[in-house]
This record gives structure tokens, C-alpha cells and sequence, in this order.
């Protein structure tokens, strides 16, 4: 904008301007007295400071313009510069609009003053005495004259001429002649001797007197004196005139020019005198245009140049409100706006720096949170958070590996609502809500549930999580599958009996066997017939119990005995044919779906042909009816390893479930011949070869096992 | 002697523009004289000035011009100054001429008639003009107002009654 290009400093523009503006109204003020030589610039100068007022207008409006539009825009700054600006202009225009009206008023009662009714009569009355006295003294010489004529009357031109020097010499007049019609100079005399010819008439007198007769007149003399002109006839035809010059007392003339010069000067100012108002009030308005105009123009520059560190303030408030805290103003001045501006300075400095320190708090914190998430997703125990309602706020990935449901994708929900959509666990998360609910401090419990995957057991512990001021504001549940914790330690349990069995039991059997042995040798030659053979059939009673107690005992020790594989890549559908071949003959109805015919694992082709020797025994003894086994492969992908599935399912009476959180443990048996270690054994030795075994509870046909090994390779489907 | 073909162009003047009813070329024995008759019309206003002392003048620019395509050449110029003034003392019109002369009159139109009949007897000289040439005679009368009193001015420039001067009226020579 025009005034942001001002490269003056503005105190210099304002002294240069109201310079420039007295410096032309003072002119023009010199201008209108009469005798200053500036007076022929006075239309001049008029047009220049029209146009200075016509410049200062454009400019005002120009600043006033802009000013309107930064207030549509509702720009910084702007109304506090309307507001100033207003008051500026209404406080500059009251006084001066006050006083342009009092001295036009005093201005036209001063002129009015000058002109009277009493000035005027005396004007003309001084005029009229002093025309009275002239043409009183015109009367005389007309009469002196009408009497020399009457003495040339009828004379001859050579009489004429000589009696004109002696009427010369008594009148007193400076130059008398004689002339014809014709205009020729008859006769003549002069004060002057070197006028040779007289100052004869010209052709308006000679009009006039040939219309007249007579003529008479006051005439400028040479050297600014007055004379008067007196011209009658000689004769009646008009054939000679006599010319008389007679001067005027060069105080009469005089006193008739400075009356004369009075009254003209008087009636030129009265003629003037609306003239006289309209132009000095033109000159006040000028004068009062100018002052105002510049003013206001000054006062746009000076509250622009005052507010501009008012608008560079609110622009920066503006910028930190909109999170910009870079902000640093320019202090313009050293004054209370600079030191404002200072302060602001130091304001988005310190504001900066704490949005900063927290922005680093906060990444700090962030990286805490996204450590501590690392931590917990990684953590093989599971964690549920909740808040004070209830409501899970967080649960990491081993909730999910142990419970087997995305919990994570149950934010914002209850254990309850969970528990509605997966009934399986509603016994534990029922439990655990329970736990929650009444808990006020730290509580530990195990809670045994049966899981899609069989029994499990999980150690759960629960904190209950406080305010600062006490109220709960949440939970936080870490809980962990202990199942296979558990059942690790009753195999070796199990494992340490069956080893002390085999160690206490089988050591005292033989010696048992060989007495009874010794018996029956040494005394059945000695004994009747009747007692030899009661010796006879109690120690063979002795020596079957002794053999079966031994197998047992060496059931035992093959149990608790770790097992020696032999590990090689073998097909597990293949060694499923093998056994099911063997099988066929008892009459059991197999029916097969494998996902592949090439399913690769490396295991004990002995101990893993053992599994399904006991798997499809166990099936086929609980079986009454024609025996149906169905056997599934497929292939699942568990912790980023891939598994081979192997189901078996039968037909039989199935598992209750007092019998499903037992039958994997040793000794454990519904049949009045089994030891209960065909299922353990199956158990240890999946284990054994990296794989699990559960319970399909989802199966109500009958009983069904799955059970999970790692596969090598595993074919195309078919 | 030159011919001079009497013919003014079209003018417009306000209500009391003067107006030049004629000019004339005079050969002399020492060049050429310009005769010309300027009809000055003054309005009541001018006349109540007059009669109030206030002095008018006018100016009369005589001008020989050469036709060009684009412009006229200015070959030669002539400024003749007449004030005319109201002597109140006497009741006459004086009439300031060129020549420092002041002639005084009884009527006004006495007065107006000597200022009308301008005869410059300053001779143009002869060797500015060729026979082969056309020439223009161009004159005008500009009242001046930069003469009037003061607070009459501005007024004078604003107010038609005010606006005495001619345009200019040109008249081509031919021989």
C-alpha cells in the first residue's frame, strides 16, 4: 500500500508536508495584498493548493479505502486504527470546523464594516466638490475665452495675430491659437517658445465641435498635469476658432487626483466586496482543507506506524494460538510497545521450549508405552487390563495364544459380554470377573477350565490398580497355562514311582519265583499226591503272579525309562496305512481324510507307530458296536510353525468329564485289564517329539484325540 | 499591393466574446501594416466594473502564420495591449494604447470604438513573405484577467460573464 512505501521516516514526511502547506499558504495569503509581487501567482497558487487539496483528498480516501477493506477482511489492527483515526478526525474537525465558521463570520462583518451609507454620501459628495470646483474654474475660463473671442470677432487674420500674444499675456493661459474650419493655425502663443505648432484638436473634437460649436474638456497635459480645453467660434458661420489651454493649479490637480484615487479605490472595493468574501473564505477553506486534509493524512501514517506493532503482536498471537511458536516480532521502538513486544518475544520462547521439553516427555513416554507393549506382547503369560468399569482396555497376544480368542479385538467390552460369545469360556471368564468384582487387593488363584484344547489350567493374578487419591481406576489380570507345567510334573512324579517300583518291586520277584520254584522241586517228590499237587498249583499260582507283577514292573520302567529314538524323515501317511493295514482283519472300519498323500515328519518310526497302535487299541476297546475310526490329517500353522494335524475320532461310549481331566495320566483306565498307561505313554511320546495331544471336546460321536506334530514337509493337496 | 481574402473561420464564443470582424494586410513602402477591427462586447458585470474603477485589458496577438501538415509555422508575432479605465473626476474613458498613449473619451462607446480600430503601423517586413506561398493572418483579443483585482479572479475564470477575449479568427492571404 501507498503508505507502506513511504521511505522517509514519517516525523521527516510530516515536517516536509505542513512545511510544504504553510510554505503555499503563505504565498497565497501574500498574493492577495495589492502590492505584493505575488500577485500575478495568486491564480497560481490557488490552482497549486486546489490541487495539494485535491492530492491530500485522494490520498486520504486512498488510506480510508484500504482501511475499510482491511476491516472487511477484519485484518490485524484494523479497528483499533478505525477507532484512533475517528477520534483523530473528529477531534481535529470539531475545533477547526468551529473555527472556519466564526472567521468567515468575522471575516464578512469586517469587510460589511468597511462600507457605510455616511462613506458612501461622503465619497460622492467629495467627488462632486471637487467636479464642482473644476468645473467651476472650466465656467470662468469659458467666459474668459467667449470674451477674447468677441475681441477678434471681425478682425483680419494680420489684427488676429497680433492681438493674440497680448490675450496670452493677460490671461494667463499657456497656449492660445487661432484656426480655421480647415484646421489651419491662424495665429498662436505659448508659454512654451519651442512649441511651434500648437496642440490642435483631434477628429473627435472636431466632430464634437462641429456639433457644438464649442467644446470645452479637461485634457492630460505632458508631465502628468491637467489642463483645460476650451475651443469656441470666432465668427458666427464658424469660419475661426479660438483655442485657450488654461492649466490647473498643480495643487487643485492634486487634490483631485487623491479624491479622485480615493473614490475609485473606495467604489472598486465596494464593487468588490462580495468578491472580497468569497475569496478570502476560499482561502480559509483552502487553508482549513489543507491543515485538516494533512492532518488526517499524517495522523493515517502515524497510527498506521503506532499500531503496527500492535498488529505484528495480534498476528503473532494468532500464529501461537494456531501452534506456531516460532514467532519472534521485530521491536521497532524502546518504548512500552517494544517492551511488549519484547515480552511477547520472551513469551513464545519459553513456550516453545516447553512445548518442546513436552513433546520430548511425550516421545519419551510413547517409547516407554511402546516398549512396555514389546515387552507385553511378547510375554509368554497373558495380560488383560481393564478400566474401572470393567471394560478391557488392553490384552496382549499371549491372552489370545492361551484363551485361543482374539481378546485384543475385545476392547471396550466386558469379561460377561466374552463370555456370551464364547461359551467354552465362560467358566473361567465368568471366574476371573468374579475375582475382579470382589478383589481389593492383590489376589492369585488357579482356575482349571476345559478349553477347546482340552483341560487347562491357568495360574491367574489379579492387581486391582488406584488413583492417586485412592479410587480404583482399574485391573490388570496376568494369567499363564500351567497345564503342561502340571502335567510335567505328575509325569515325573509318576515317573519317580514307577522307577522305585521297578527297584523295590522286580528285585525281591526273583528270588520269590526261584523259591517257589525250589519249593515245588524239593517237595513234590516228598509229598502224597493230594498235597503235591496243591504245592504243585500254589506255586504255580506264585510264579504266574511273580511274571505278571514283573511285566508290569517292566511296564513301568518302559514308562519312566526316557525312550531311545531312532529319528528319520518317514511318511506319516504311509505309517497310517501300515497300522491300519495290520488292523483290518479285527473288523474295524476305518475311513480316512488327509489333506496330503506326502506328509513328512521326523520322528521314532517305532515310538510314533506305537501311538497309533495305541490310539486305535484304545478306540477299538471302547467300542462295543462295529468299531468306526475316522482319521483326519491336516495341516496347521501354530507360532509361525507349521504342524501336521492328526485326528483320530471313534464311535464309542466317548469321555465324561471327570475322565477328560485324567486320561492322560498313568494308571488312569476305565478297562478291568489295563494298566492306564497306553494314553500316558502316547502323551510322553508326542511330547517327546515336540508335539501336543488333546481331547477333541467339540467331538460328541465318540471320543477324538488330536494331536500335533511338527512336519518337515507337507505335500500338495489333493 | 496583397489581396486579402476577408473570410473568418467558424468560431465559438460565449455571449460577450469579442469578436474580430476583420484584418487586412497593408503594403507600405517599408513592409506591411495590419489592419484589423475587433468588435468588443462587454457585459453588464464588466460594465458595472468599469464603471467602478476596475481597469480592463486586453490583448491583441497578431499572428502570420505558414500552413503546415501537421502544424501552422509562426513566422511572425505581435502583442498590442489596450487597458481601458473610467475617470471618474472627469467622467471620461481613458484609453491606455501600445504606444504609451492615453486617449480619454466622454462615451464608453467612443471609448470602445478607438480600442476596435487597432492599426499596427509596426511594418511586417516584406522579405517574410514569399509569393508562392500561402500564408495565414490569425488574431485574436484575450481579455486579461491576471489584471483584474485580485479577489475578482477567481470569479473571472468561472463566470461567463467574464469571458471577453476572442478565439482566434484566421484569414488566408492570397494575392
Amino acid at each position: 500500500m501507498a503508505y507502506s512505501k513511504i521511505k522517509l521516516p514519517a516525523s521527516a514526511t510530516i515536517i516536509l508536508l505542513f512545511g510544504f502547506v504553510l510554505l503555499s499558504l503563505q504565498l497565497m495569503s501574500s498574493a492577495t495584498q495589492e502590492s505584493s509581487e505575488l500577485g500575478e501567482m495568486y491564480s497560481w497558487l490557488l490552482v497549486i493548493n486546489t490541487l495539494g487539496s485535491v492530492i491530500l483528498l485522494g490520498l486520504v480516501a486512498f488510506n480510508a479505502y484500504s482501511l475499510v477493506r482491511e476491516l472487511k477482511k477484519k485484518e490485524a489492527g484494523s479497528r483499533l486504527t478505525t477507532r484512533m483515526v475517528s477520534l483523530f478526525v473528529l477531534l481535529a474537525l470539531a475545533p477547526a470546523a468551529i473555527v472556519f465558521y466564526f472567521s468567515v463570520q468575522f471575516l464578512h462583518q469586517g469587510i460589511d464594516s468597511w462600507f457605510n451609507v455616511e462613506i458612501d454620501r461622503a465619497m460622492d459628495d467629495a467627488l462632486e466638490l471637487s467636479q464642482s470646483s473644476l468645473n467651476q474654474r472650466m465656467t470662468w475660463h469659458i467666459k474668459q475665452t467667449k470674451q477674447m473671442a468677441d475681441q477678434l470677432r471681425d478682425k483680419s487674420e494680420a489684427l488676429i495675430a497680433m492681438e493674440v500674444g497680448s490675450l496670452w499675456a493677460d490671461s494667463g493661459a499657456l497656449e492660445i491659437a487661432v484656426f480655421s474650419n480647415q484646421g489651419r493655425v491662424l495665429a498662436s502663443s505659448s508659454v512654451n517658445p519651442s512649441d511651434i505648432l500648437p496642440h490642435l484638436p483631434d477628429e473627435q473634437i472636431w466632430l464634437l465641435l462641429r456639433q457644438n460649436k464649442e467644446y470645452f474638456a479637461f485634457d492630460p497635459g505632458d508631465n502628468d498635469e491637467m489642463l483645460v480645453r476650451i475651443i469656441v467660434a470666432i465668427e458666427a458661420d464658424q469660419s475661426r476658432f479660438l483655442q485657450v489651454l488654461f492649466p490647473i493649479p498643480v495643487r487643485v490637480t492634486d487634490l483631485a487626483d487623491s479624491i479622485e484615487f480615493a473614490f475609485i479605490r473606495y467604489q472598486e472595493m465596494n464593487f468588490l466586496r462580495d468578491s472580497l468574501k468569497t475569496s478570502f473564505s476560499l482561502i480559509l477553506l483552502l487553508v482549513l482543507l489543507l491543515s485538516l486534509l494533512a492532518a488526517i493524512w499524517v495522523a493515517f501514517i502515524s497510527i498506521r506506524n503506532i499500531v503496527a506493532p500492535v498488529k505484528e503482536l495480534v498476528k503473532g498471537t494468532q500464529a501461537v494460538a494456531d501452534g506456531d511458536y516460532q514467532q519472534q516480532l521485530p521491536v521497532m521502538n524502546q518504548d512500552d510497545l517494544g517492551f511488549l513486544v519484547e515480552s511477547f518475544n520472551q513469551m513464545t520462547r519459553r513456550i516453545a521450549r516447553s512445548r518442546d521439553e513436552t513433546r520430548a516427555a511425550g516421545l519419551e513416554v510413547e517409547n516407554q508405552r511402546a516398549y512396555l507393549e514389546t515387552i507385553l506382547a511378547n510375554l509368554t503369560a497373558g495380560v488383560i487390563s481393564f478400566d474401572a468399569a470393567f471394560y478391557i482396555r488392553t490384552a496382549n497376544q499371549a491372552a489370545y495364544r492361551i484363551l485361543h480368542i482374539p481378546v485384543s479385538h475385545f476392547v471396550g467390552e466386558t469379561l460377561p459380554t466374552l463370555a456370551t460369545m464364547h461359551s467354552e469360556l465362560a467358566d473361567v471368564l465368568n471366574a476371573i470377573q468374579s475375582l475382579l468384582e470382589k478383589a481389593d487387593d492383590i489376589w492369585e488363584q488357579r482356575i482349571v477350565f476345559l478349553g477347546p484344547n482340552g483341560r487347562q489350567e491357568l495360574l491367574c493374578r489379579g492387581t486391582p490398580l488406584f488413583s492417586q487419591h485412592g479410587a480404583r481406576t482399574g485391573a490388570v489380570v496376568v494369567f499363564d497355562d500351567v497345564t503342561d507345567l502340571i502335567q510335567a510334573q505328575k509325569n515325573a512324579a509318576w515317573g519317580e514311582v514307577a522307577r522305585r517300583l521297578a527297584h523295590e518291586i522286580k528285585n525281591p520277584l526273583t528270588p520269590i519265583q526261584l523259591s517257589a520254584e525250589r519249593l515245588q522241586h524239593k517237595l513234590s517228590k516228598e509229598l502224597q499226591d493230594g498235597s503235591a499237587v496243591f504245592l504243585q498249583r500254589g506255586t504255580r499260582t506264585i510264579v504266574q503272579q511273580v511274571e505278571a507283577m514283573k511285566r508290569m514292573v517292566d511296564d513301568f520302567s518302559e514308562y519312566a525309562r526316557p525312550s531311545k529314538k531312532q529319528v528319520e524323515k518317514i511318511n506319516l501317511v504311509d505309517l497310517i496305512q501300515e497300522v491300519m493295514a495290520l488292523y483290518l482283519p479285527s473288523g474295524i472300519i476305518f475311513s480316512t481324510a488327509f489333506a496330503s498323500d506326502r506328509v513328512l515328519v521326523e520322528a521314532d518310526p517305532v515310538s510314533l507307530r506305537q501311538v497309533l497302535h495305541n490310539l486305535i487299541k484304545n478306540a477299538q476297546e471302547a467300542t462295543t458296536v462295529p468299531c468306526r475310526i475316522e482319521i483326519k490329517i491336516a495341516k496347521v500353522s501354530r507360532n509361525n510353525t507349521d504342524y501336521v494335524e492328526l485326528g483320530i475320532y471313534d464311535n464309542g461310549n466317548g469321555l465324561n468329564a471327570e475322565q477328560l481331566e485324567t486320561i492322560f495320566d498313568p494308571y488312569v483306565t476305565s478297562k478291568a485289564k489295563g494298566t492306564g498307561l497306553g494314553l500316558a505313554i502316547v502323551k510322553k511320546i508326542v511330547e517327546e517329539h515336540g508335539g501336543v495331544i488333546w481331547v477333541d471336546t467339540s467331538y460328541n460321536d465318540g471320543a477324538g484325540f488330536l494331536l500335533q506334530l511338527p512336519v518337515f514337509e507337507f505335500g500338495n493337496f489333493k | 499591393m496583397l489581396c486579402l481574402q476577408l473570410a473568418p473561420g467558424l468560431v465559438k464564443a460565449s455571449d460577450y466574446a469579442a469578436r474580430i470582424d476583420y484584418a487586412e494586410l497593408q503594403h507600405t513602402d517599408h513592409g506591411y501594416t495590419v489592419q484589423t477591427h475587433i468588435d468588443y462586447r462587454l457585459s453588464p458585470t464588466a460594465k458595472e466594473a468599469l464603471h467602478k474603477g476596475v481597469r480592463l485589458t486586453w490583448e491583441v496577438t497578431i499572428e502570420l502564420r505558414q500552413p503546415g501538415v501537421l502544424w501552422d509555422t509562426r513566422i511572425h508575432n505581435r502583442k498590442l495591449t489596450y487597458s481601458l479605465q473610467f475617470h471618474a473626476l472627469l467622467n471620461q474613458y481613458v484609453v491606455q494604447t501600445p504606444f504609451d498613449r492615453s486617449e480619454m473619451f466622454l462615451t464608453l462607446s467612443a471609448a470602445m470604438n478607438f480600442m476596435a480600430a487597432v492599426h499596427d503601423s509596426t511594418p511586417i517586413p516584406a522579405e517574410l513573405l514569399s509569393a508562392d506561398k500561402p500564408y495565414l493572418l490569425a488574431v485574436k483579443t484575450q481579455f486579461n484577467r491576471e489584471l483584474l483585482p485580485i479577489p475578482l479572479r477567481p470569479v473571472a475564470y468561472l463566470d461567463n460573464r467574464w469571458f471577453l477575449s476572442s478565439v482566434w479568427y484566421t484569414w488566408p492571404i492570397q494575392k
